[in-house]
């Protein structure tokens, strides 16, 4: 048959892409629950079947080490894409109309993308150091000395809101990938609507809000995904700033820590597969509109 | 050079929607076909199964009397045309025109001789080395052509080659492909959405409309003798004038009612139609503006005057002559076929109301006439047409 | 004689000159908030800057936002000669992973969008699921699974992963990329009597680059600043790269202040020059949609 002569060296091409992703990433998926469905909970591997890992996460408050982690990510969660999407906006709003040196601004913008989180977070750790006024290292110190002492704070120390202190960084470094994609998503407007709009006697604002936002509304969604993902899975950024301290602890850092200190595989296989689970919700439905959505083009 | 026969060819897309049904052409060797038809038709399509760039549903596709269904497009002997020309922009002309004599591992020389024979039968030995961002719309089309010239296939495809060039460039162009196609003595089909192209490209018209075959003919065959209504409003610019009337019997013979006016029919052309048979009822009648006449300036009268009295509504001046514009009380040929036809649903909601049907003349193209003025129109009778209001195929006994 | 007297000065309505000046008034505003926002971005890197280039005796964090008095590459050599080895490391790991799997991403991408195959967009998210799990997930597997196999311990594990983990992103920002390719010029390749590959190499490829750069780019950057990975499944210390070098160096409480901030920026360096010599490249595929995501 003519077809399949055409595609078959296609499928060809992309098979051994499909048996690596088959195998590394379905398969030890599929791996990682068996073990998380195990008694394996310490350095001598053992294969029996126990759901006992995940009852000792499920019920709130059973393991307070969960409990807390959960709680730090929601709230970082929050600050993180609150931040980010706000500052990019804002940001690609500035940007929109073409500023001299947008060139400048946005390379500089975007830097951050090419520093590793651990090394960010160095530097943040010193930056975010909670020692009060001029004992302070980092911004205390610099508040100190600008006079505006008031503002200094234990950062990611406090109890409360540390979480959404550790999400600073992380607005930092990716501030400048909201704003590009937001800046795409603005001049991907047709000047002429704006045009129209003008014409039909709107003022700036009014154009931004009921031509150009609208358009947005894709972008949002992608930027909403993608930061959305990568907080959950945030671990380089913790680890550097808070090592394996409790009180900065998060998911993905937990499940670490399970692992290599308490060898407790299991329970850190089923942390896993929560995180995963938690973003499948979140990840499948996007890929399949996007997929969905370029057919229809 | 061979023969391209198409036999109740269907393209049926996943989604169930049917681009072709059941066309059946047959192409001669070294003839010029064009496809022609709204957008839609179903013509790309066609050429696309053709090429072998789309799978045929059901049908059989021969070219060169080999059946052609299973054989990839690389092998077919067969060169297209693109519409939007594909010219690989990373490639110089030359190496754009070369490009499939060395995928068949031509030697060097060769290519190099048969580039620039291709380059001069086409004006471009200047432009060789430069890239297709660097050459007008006229070049790189010139250059599509070279690239499907250069290969000496057994048929050229094109996909409406001209329509991305201005107007004046389009006719050039159309004069320079006729005259490339009968030197080159390769079949050829054409597919345009122009009927003006379609009339004065072609060695035979076939007129596609919703996948379905209307009508294949020369030109004069497809412009003088529309089977139906379709193709009849379809070909010929400004439109066929269509309104209902009834036939009736009068001393000496039939006329035609038309609204107020009434129109003697000649009796040839009655016995040539069976237009008795349509005594007392109601059919379509067309009649192309050129044989609706308005005053000449130098008095004169035609062979066979029958006049109306009109009112000009408005004039349009094309250069060659004077289009006016006229309203005659008889009911409108409504139907999806003039609308599709002739520009689609503009008959629907007119601009400024009026009773009637807008019928158009032609005029000297130095003669004053101005909206308002009241002129006679002579009818050239022994061009009507007529059309049956139920089935819209014309009436030809 | 007579004098003319000049006419009394009319006076310009205060309404003309408002719109100009609340444009004007705007203009700054918008400026003054660039500005603000590039000193907060830029912020981090002038207390590592300046951190990097202080003596052991001045390098104390209470006085981490003044200028060095005396301008010194001591913490610079310290942190080159401690962490030179895990630089090579990273080194051999990221040139060959990014050329491998930059090149995988081209062939899946050239595949899934123009040369596709009846469920080719079922393959994509397939392959796509793999860009958003958790790598928590396939961690111990994973490491099971080298073990089991007996794969070679060190650098060519963590480049394994990464080629096979980097499928996903390559493939999506080739395949975005590619789409944008007409169609026509594939087919018109086709009817040249082109087959898939002579397509790929002759009218693809050379239409490649911008893509190429960008994937480079970001493979380049995501594999030298990875450390989940490389913390997983790298226990000699002799091999790790240089973000598990540089955690453990700067966690360290033994380190001094101004050696932390120099190893932070020259495991930073090559990124940033990266970033510097081709960013123009990766911000221009950024705004034309190649990760859109």
């Amino acid at each position: 048959m003519k077809g399949i002569r055409r595609w078959g060296p296609g499928l060809l091409l992309v098979l051994p892409s499909i048996v690596l992703i088959a195998v590394f990433v379905y398969g030890l998926i599929g791996w990682n629950t068996k073990v998380s469905l195990s008694d394996w909970r310490q350095a001598q591997q053992t294969t029996g079947f126990s759901t006992a890992a995940y009852s000792e996460l499920f019920p709130p408050g059973t393991d307070p080490g969960w409990t807390e982690a959960v709680k730090h990510l929601v709230f970082f969660t929050g600050a993180f894409m609150i931040g980010t999407l706000a500052l990019g906006a804002f940001l690609a709003l500035l940007l929109d109309k073409g500023v001299k040196g947008e060139g400048f601004f946005r390379a500089i913008y975007l830097f951050p993308m090419a520093v590793s989180f651990i090394a960010a977070g160095v530097v943040w750790r010193w930056l975010m150091n909670p020692a009060p006024g001029d004992r302070g290292t980092g911004l205390n110190l610099l508040f100190d000395k600008l006079g505006l002492g008031f503002l200094a704070n234990e950062w990611y120390l406090n109890p409360t809101w540390g979480a959404a202190a550790l999400a600073i960084p992380a607005i930092w470094a990716l501030t400048g990938y909201i704003m590009a994609l937001y800046l795409a998503g603005f001049r991907g407007v047709p000047e002429e609507l704006r045009e129209a709009a003008r014409m039909d006697g709107a003022s700036e604002w009014r154009v931004y809000r009921h031509v150009v936002f609208p358009h947005l509304t894709p972008v949002t969604l992608s930027a909403l995904i993608i930061l959305g993902h990568i907080s959950i899975k945030v671990f380089d950024l913790v680890v550097a700033i808070g090592g394996k301290q409790f009180i900065t602890m998060t998911p993905a850092v937990y499940m670490w820590t399970l692992i290599f200190d308490a060898r407790d595989y299991a329970k850190g296989a089923a942390i896993a597969t929560i995180l995963l689970i938690g973003i499948s919700f979140l990840v499948i439905p996007y890929m399949i509109y996007t997929v969905r959505a370029e057919r229809q083009t | 050079m061979a023969e391209i026969a198409l036999q109740h060819l269907v393209k049926r897309f996943p989604n169930g929607f049917e681009a072709v049904k059941d066309l059946s052409l047959e192409i001669g060797e070294a003839e010029l076909l064009v496809l022609v038809g709204p957008s839609g038709c179903g013509k790309t399509t066609a050429l696309r199964m053709i090429a072998g760039l789309e799978d045929i549903s059901s049908g059989d596709l021969y070219i060169g009397g080999r059946r052609m269904n299973d054989v990839p497009e690389k092998d077919r002997d067969i060169a297209m045309v693109f519409q939007n020309y594909a010219l690989y922009p990373h490639m110089t002309v030359a190496q754009n025109i070369a490009f499939s004599l060395k995928l068949s591992k031509r030697p060097k020389k060769e290519i190099k001789e048969r580039v620039a024979e291709t380059a001069k039968l086409l004006g471009l030995e200047e432009l060789l080395d430069r890239r297709p961002k660097q050459l007008s719309g006229g070049q790189r089309q010139r250059v599509a052509m070279g690239r499907a010239i250069i290969r000496a296939p057994q048929a050229f495809l094109m996909d409406e080659p001209l329509s991305n060039l201005d107007a004046q460039l389009r006719v050039h162009m159309r004069g320079e492909i006729e005259a490339l196609q009968k030197r080159l003595g390769v079949t050829t089909v054409y597919v345009t959405h122009d009927q003006v192209e379609a009339m004065t490209m072609g060695d035979r018209v076939a007129v596609l409309r919703a996948g379905d075959l209307q009508q294949i003919g020369t030109p004069s065959e497809v412009y003088d003798r529309p089977v139906n209504l379709f193709v009849a409003g379809f070909m010929g610019s400004p439109p066929m004038n269509l309104a209902r009337a009834t036939v009736e019997r009068v001393d000496g013979g039939h006329a035609l009612r038309l609204g107020s006016a009434t129109i003697p029919v000649p009796s040839e052309l009655v016995a040539e139609r069976k237009l008795d048979a349509w005594e007392g009822r109601g059919v379509v009648v067309g009649i192309r503006p050129e044989d609706l006449e308005g005053p000449r300036e130098d008095g004169s009268t035609p062979a066979s005057p029958v006049r109306l009295q009109v009112t000009v509504d408005r004039v349009e001046a094309v250069g060659a002559h004077l289009l006016g514009f006229f309203t005659v009380d008889a009911p409108p040929a409504t139907s999806d076929a003039v609308a599709e036809a002739t520009g689609g649903g503009l008959d629907e909601v007119a601009l400024i109301t009026r009773e009637g049907t807008p019928f158009c003349a032609t005029f000297e193209p130095r003669m004053a006439i101005r909206p308002g003025d009241e002129v006679e129109v002579d009818v050239d009778v022994r061009h009507l047409h007529f059309f049956d209001p139920e089935t819209e195929a014309a009436i030809s006994g | 004689m007579t004098t003319t007297s000049a006419a009394p000065p009319v006076p310009v309505p205060a309404r003309v000159g408002r719109p100009r000046a609340r444009r004007a008034a705007a203009l700054s505003f918008k400026y003054l908030a660039l500005i603000f926002f590039v000193v907060l971005v830029l912020m981090p890197l002038y207390i590592v800057l300046v951190a990097s280039f202080k003596g052991t005796a001045e390098a104390d964090p209470s006085t981490a936002w003044a200028l060095p008095n005396v301008w010194t590459w001591e913490a610079w050599s310290d942190a080159w000669s401690q962490l030179r080895p895990n630089l090579l490391n990273s080194l051999y790991l990221v040139i060959p992973a990014t050329l491998i799997s930059t090149v995988l991403g081209s062939l899946n991408g050239f595949v899934l969008s123009r040369w596709r195959f009846p469920g080719s967009d079922v393959v994509f998210l397939f392959l796509l699921f793999g860009l958003f799990i958790p790598y928590q997930a396939v961690m111990i597997p994973l490491t099971q699974l080298f073990a089991d196999v007996d794969f070679p311990t060190g650098i060519p594990r963590l480049a394994f992963a990464h080629i096979v983990y980097g499928i996903p992103i390559t493939t999506l920002i080739f395949r975005s990329y590619y789409a944008t390719i007409p169609e026509e010029l594939i087919e018109a390749a086709r009817m040249d009597r082109a087959g898939m590959l002579r397509t790929y190499w002759s009218v693809v490829l050379p239409l490649s680059a911008p893509a190429f750069v960008v994937t480079a780019i970001w493979q380049f950057t995501s594999i030298w600043n990875d450390f989940l990975f490389a913390v997983f499944l790298i226990t000699n210390p002799d091999s790790w790269p240089i973000t598990v070098a540089l955690n453990n160096t700067t966690g360290s409480i033994v380190t001094p202040y101004n050696l932390q901030m120099s190893a932070a920026l020259l495991a930073s360096i090559p990124t940033l020059v990266v970033y510097i010599l081709l960013g123009r490249y990766f911000i221009r595929g950024l705004m034309a949609g190649s990760l859109k995501g």
